[in-house]
């Protein structure tokens, strides 16, 4: 498991990272969310130990990270690059060697890999022929060389065809169900909710979100149900607790008061006679969920406070 | 922090595989000392060929004589020049040239015979001669580089001079009393050796040799170090290997690598000189002590710490190639500065200056060899000592700033740091 404790990183007396505390799970696909200089990258330079952080610890398993646990760690970074002039294998095979595998071991595991990704005909071509797609899917193998427990992708579907995107996700879902614990750093937000069990977002360097998808959509959909009529009546006057309602994809989206319990009101309906086809938690998009807490600042005042602090907490 | 020397091992490898397959190292490789010898060749070889045009081109001399004093003197001059383009062969091939001497009653029919390409050159020689020394030479043009037509001239006027005076044997060695001199001057045991011009030559070539081999190899692992750095900061590569490896591990790797790719380079240029380097010690013996060749090996080591350290830094923070060369220079230049004053170096090498360079870090490595392999200097141990402690010393420290600098700097895109920065960065790494 990969946790992290209370970890600050400050440039010129300016904190990047304040006090972030979370944890990711083996078998986990998390998020690591938050605005562009929010902070995602230094919290992950020092996740792979490329920066030491001034305050606060990183474990994986219990252990510090950094020293002979690299090898535990594979990340592909959003600055990409290669070592263009040399052959596709050769590179992930160096790549495979700084992760501690032996030189045959390495081009065994990088052949392995490229057939993966359907680059086994490119083995020998140098990197440079390579279209930008083919570039970023031997990037994501030197993620991946050398099996790491935790695998790092930032922005790992930006400049993939749909094709590519698709065999992304699988091999994601393969990665998972072997046990990896996957970080994922990204502002495609239809792909967190597809993917993702949990997620953190960071706002000047603050825990601003931290949970699970679905309860965060939830959470920030203002206290809400939607519900679905088999009439066209409409819903009746006069629920109790019901603050507003408002029509919404074909039904009805209901604004509860503080304290209103949702049964409550699926209770009133149903004695007023509505003919109820659907009742459930409203939740919004995660890119609205994104866009309020960026733009409302919902969330900053407690980050820094009650930076550990489980969802319903830190959400409202 | 422990340092992975596995890891060091592999980036040094990869370092040096993928430098020395490069197209430009085969280019530097070859290119370098075809280059030099080009230069030298035409450089000894011109110098010859221009002495050895003038003498062929000399086929008569007009004389205007004023003072009667020469109507005894030769009508012919026969000379020899020494075709020396190797000065260390064995075999020096010597060229013989005959002049004639035509003498004219007036200035006015020696220049026209000159105009009309009857003479060569002309000599006027004034009546008052014997009391002033003043000559006049007319020719159609001159050799900027050579003044291989003097000689003659001189040795027929001494001849004309003393002729009837002196018996013939008399007249010859008059004519080149130095001919066949030999100067014997003290070598660094105390004793008095031969010494010729190939020896001189000799005396010259070897410092310089050794300090250029040095600083070039200093240079050129610097250099590849710099182009390493900086290409790999362009190409955004850092990030995914600084997830595997430590900046520490990436440094060490590097300068093991790139250092080894420079040896091999130099290695391969003095195999390519073993040949002429032979054929050298075999005319003038040349007797290297062992502490040169150690101290030549430590200094190679310290400087090339120094100077790697140094453009591991530059290239780190600055954001491409371009930009660094532009840093880099600079101490390029101070390593090859001694070259500047080679000559004062080694007409003193125990003097101010001498001693000064090779104390100063970016200078000590190529001065204290030209010091150490010049002729007739004895260097203090306690200096070679102070100096390779002082060479050292900030080989180490500029590793550590630089260590510092290059894990900070290595992730740093956009605008270069300013010496503010950098100190920051410094103390913070």
């Amino acid at each position: 498991m990969l946790e992290v404790r209370e970890v600050t990183k400050n440039y010129d007396g300016r904190a990047v990272v304040n006090r972030v505390s979370f944890e990711v799970h083996p078998g986990e696909i998390f998020a690591l969310l938050g605005p562009n200089g929010a902070g995602k990258t230094t919290l992950i330079r020092m996740i792979t130990d490329i920066l030491k952080p001034d305050s606060g610890v990183l474990l994986l398993d219990g252990r510090p990270v950094g020293g002979d646990r690299k090898r535990d760690i594979g990340y592909l970074p959003e600055e990409r690059g290669l070592y263009r002039g040399d052959k596709v294998l050769e590179t992930l095979a160096y790549f495979g060697q700084l992760k501690g595998l032996s030189s045959a071991d390495a081009r065994a595991a990088a052949t392995g890999l490229l057939e993966r990704v359907e680059l086994g005909d490119w083995l020998q071509k140098q990197v440079q022929s390579l279209s930008k797609g083919m570039q970023q899917k031997v990037q994501l193998c030197t993620a991946m060389i050398g099996d790491p427990r935790v695998l790092i992708l930032d922005e790992p579907f930006s400049g993939l065809d749909p094709v590519n995107v698709m065999l992304l996700e699988e091999i994601l879902h393969e990665r998972r169900a072997q046990g990896t614990t996957i970080l994922l750093s990204t502002h495609q937000m239809n792909k967190v909710e597809q993917l993702c069990d949990r997620a953190l977002m960071i706002h000047h360097g603050l825990m601003v979100l931290y949970g699970k998808v679905g309860e965060l959509r939830r959470r920030y959909a203002d206290y809400a149900v939607t519900v679905k009529l088999d009439s066209d009546a409409g819903v009746p006057a006069d629920l109790p607790g019901v603050r507003d309602v408002s029509a919404r994809d074909g039904g009805f989206n209901l604004t509860l008061e503080s304290g209103t319990a949702p049964r409550d009101v699926l209770r009133a309906l149903l004695d007023r006679g509505a003919g109820v086809e659907s009742f459930a938690l409203a939740s919004l998009p995660l890119e609205d969920v994104f866009v309020k807490v960026v733009r409302e600042g919902l969330g900053l005042d407690h980050g820094m406070s009650q930076a550990a602090a489980p969802i319903e907490d830190v959400a409202r | 922090m422990t340092l992975s020397w596995k890891k060091a091992l592999t980036i040094a490898r990869r370092e040096f595989v993928t430098t020395v397959r490069r197209r430009g190292f085969l280019f530097t490789a070859l290119g370098t000392p075809a280059y030099f010898a080009l230069v030298m060749s035409i450089s000894i070889g011109s110098s010859a060929h221009e002495a050895r045009d003038v003498l062929r081109a000399f086929r008569s001399l007009g004389v205007v004589d004023s003072t009667g004093l020469f109507e005894r003197a030769e009508r012919s001059i026969d000379t020899s020049l020494k075709m020396d383009e190797n000065p260390f062969a064995q075999n020096v091939e010597v060229r013989s040239f005959r002049i004639d001497v035509h003498f004219f009653e007036d200035m006015a029919s020696a220049d026209s015979a000159l105009r009309t390409d009857e003479v060569s050159q002309v000599l006027v020689i004034p009546a008052d001669y014997l009391e002033t020394g003043r000559l006049r030479r007319y020719a159609r043009k001159s050799s900027i580089f050579s003044s291989a037509d003097r000689r003659p001239i001189a040795s027929w006027l001494v001849g004309g001079l003393v002729a009837g005076r002196l018996d013939s044997l008399q007249a010859a060695r008059a004519m080149r009393p130095t001919e066949q001199i030999q100067l014997y001057t003290l070598d660094k045991d105390g004793r008095f050796q031969y010494s010729d011009d190939r020896r001189d030559l000799l005396d010259f070539l070897l410092p310089f040799g050794f300090a250029m081999l040095l600083g070039l190899c200093i240079t050129v692992g610097g250099q590849y170090l710099l182009y390493g750095v900086a290409t790999e900061k362009e190409s955004r590569i850092l990030e995914s290997i600084l997830c595997n490896v430590s900046a520490e591990e990436l440094l060490a790797g590097k300068l093991l690598g790139l250092g080894s790719s420079g040896l091999l380079l130099v290695a391969f240029w003095i195999a390519l000189g073993i040949p002429f380097v032979g054929a050298a010690a075999i005319a003038v013996p040349v007797n290297l002590s062992p502490v040169v060749l150690v101290a030549a090996v430590c200094y190679f080591a310290f400087g090339y710490l120094f100077y790697a350290s140094l453009m591991t830094g530059i290239g780190s923070i600055t954001s491409n190639m371009r930009e660094a060369q532009q840093f880099a220079v600079w101490f390029t230049f101070s390593n090859f500065a001694p070259f500047i004053v080679i000559t004062m170096i080694l007409s003193n090498p125990s003097g101010p200056l001498a001693t000064g360079l090779s104390m100063f870090p970016p200078t000590a490595a190529t001065t204290m060899l030209m010091r150490l392999t010049a002729p007739s200097s004895v260097v203090p141990g306690w200096q070679v000592l102070l100096s390779l402690v002082l060479l050292a010393g900030s080989s180490l420290l500029a590793l550590m700033v630089s260590a510092r600098v290059f894990r900070i700097g290595l992730l740093m895109y956009g605008k270069t740091p300013n010496l503010p920065e950098i100190i920051r960065w410094a103390r913070r790494g």
